[in-house]
């Protein structure tokens, strides 16, 4: 091999100071798949466990996540079939199990929606925040079985043993998504959905932005407060990658009046979704720029009456699992009927009207 | 817990009797905001922090 060395160029005194190798190597890249912590599990774990000890304030705040679990109910509702065994991931407290006890919204009167549905198995790795809701009636009116994961992104299922799978807000903790999404799909039976609903895109913009401009006053340089968030954009790639088929994504935003700034935090912190992101500033924020972000948001964001909007913006996502009996779309060039034939007959048809 | 008010609760209150000062401060930021550097709202920011300091 005729390699060209460098050697040659290098003063002699340098030569001797530095060892070159004689020969060019090509870079390889590092085995695995080398992935970036962003959220501290240990942090999340132990916010997660301290808001369900305090049962009350925690059942009070769970306004947002009954409204996200009632609407990902509708979702799987609208797939007709039967679950023999569904796997509810990363539960919290349990809240897709006590909406399934519900009748829709749409239909009062067709009772729980639970009926279709076997048994659900309920997964998270906070036991104190799964176990909160243990006692109440609704356990009775569902099988529903409390299992504690030992790691969140570790799921210890055996292939194909559900019927589907549902995730409800918490998805925006996991590190490595594509991993968790892969085990998902392992998990699930051929031709069978995962329902998962996470907070993403733009969610809480406005406390973001009001506590950044503050810091940059106040302190003349930002720090992380509020997570990272998937896109919309991101989460269709993401299950393709995992193997998923038929995909559907959808977003849907709720908006909370909160009156001040610190009610939102407060409530925030009662759902045990305060900020565990590894690089986040240790110790608590300062009060200069907690007094200047509340000005900041009210003037920025507030409402006329008086109230602080915050958006929470909900990324829906189906994800059906490959199987050879499943629907395809037919191969390009096969269709026997001219789609324009159709459109230019029917539209003079509307023109009529 | 009862019994005990968080003091996050307290400072809560406390700002909240200052409205008018938060208000011209929050102006004095949002008039510019793609442009803030340290200490550029300074004397609005003091005004805000002595009105809260009395009311806390």
């Amino acid at each position: 091999m005729n390699v060209l060395s460098i050697r040659a160029f290098i003063p002699p005194l340098t030569r001797r100071c530095l060892s070159l190798p004689p020969t060019r190597r090509y870079a390889v890249q590092a085995p695995g798949a080398p992935t970036m912590d962003i959220f501290s599990h240990s942090h999340k774990w132990m916010q997660k466990e301290r808001a369900a000890a305090n049962t009350e304030s925690s059942r009070n705040v769970d306004y947002l996540r009954d409204e996200a679990a009632s609407r990902l109910c509708e979702r799987l509702m609208d797939i007709n079939r039967h679950f023999p065994h569904v796997l509810d991931l990363g539960a919290n407290a349990c809240n897709v199990a006590r909406m399934l006890t519900l009748p829709s919204p749409d239909s009062p009167d067709a009772g729980p929606r639970s009926k279709r549905i076997g048994k659900l198995t309920a997964a998270d790795s906070s036991e104190t925040f799964l176990f909160r809701d243990a006692g109440l009636p609704f356990n009775q009116q569902i099988d529903v079985h409390r299992q504690v994961l030992a790691a969140p992104e570790l799921l210890p299922f055996d292939a194909n043993s559900f019927d589907a799978v549902l995730s409800c807000l918490s998805m925006h903790w996991i590190n490595d998504l594509p991993s968790v999404l892969a085990q998902v799909n392992h998990i699930l039976r051929p031709d069978c959905p995962f329902i998962g609903v996470m907070m993403g895109g733009d969610s809480l913009f406005e406390l973001r932005t009001s506590l950044q401009l503050a810091e940059q006053e106040r302190r003349g340089g930002v720090s992380t407060h509020t997570s990272p968030l998937a896109d919309v954009r991101d989460v269709g790639g993401l299950l393709q990658r995992a193997g998923f088929n038929l995909l559907t994504v959808d977003v849907d935003d709720i908006v909370v009046d909160f009156p001040d700034m610190f009610s939102l935090m407060n409530d925030l912190q009662a759902m045990g979704e305060s900020n565990a992101v590894i690089t986040r500033e240790k110790g608590a924020i300062q009060r200069d720029v907690l007094l200047a972000a509340e000005g900041i948001y009210r003037e920025l964001h507030g409402n006329e009456d008086g109230s602080l909007p915050a958006t929470f913006r909900l990324i829906y996502m189906i994800g059906w699992k490959n199987s050879p009996e499943q629907a395809k779309p037919l191969e390009r060039g096969t269709g026997m009927f001219s789609i324009k034939d159709y459109l230019e007959t029917q539209g003079k048809k509307d023109d009529g009207k | 817990m009862p019994g005990r008010t968080r003091p996050i609760d307290k400072f809560a209150t406390a700002v909240g009797k200052c409205s008018k000062e938060g208000s011209a401060y929050g102006k004095c930021i949002v008039a510019d905001y793609h442009n803030v550097h340290k200490d550029k709202c300074m004397t609005e920011f003091l005004r805000l922090k002595d009105c809260f300091l009395v009311s806390v």
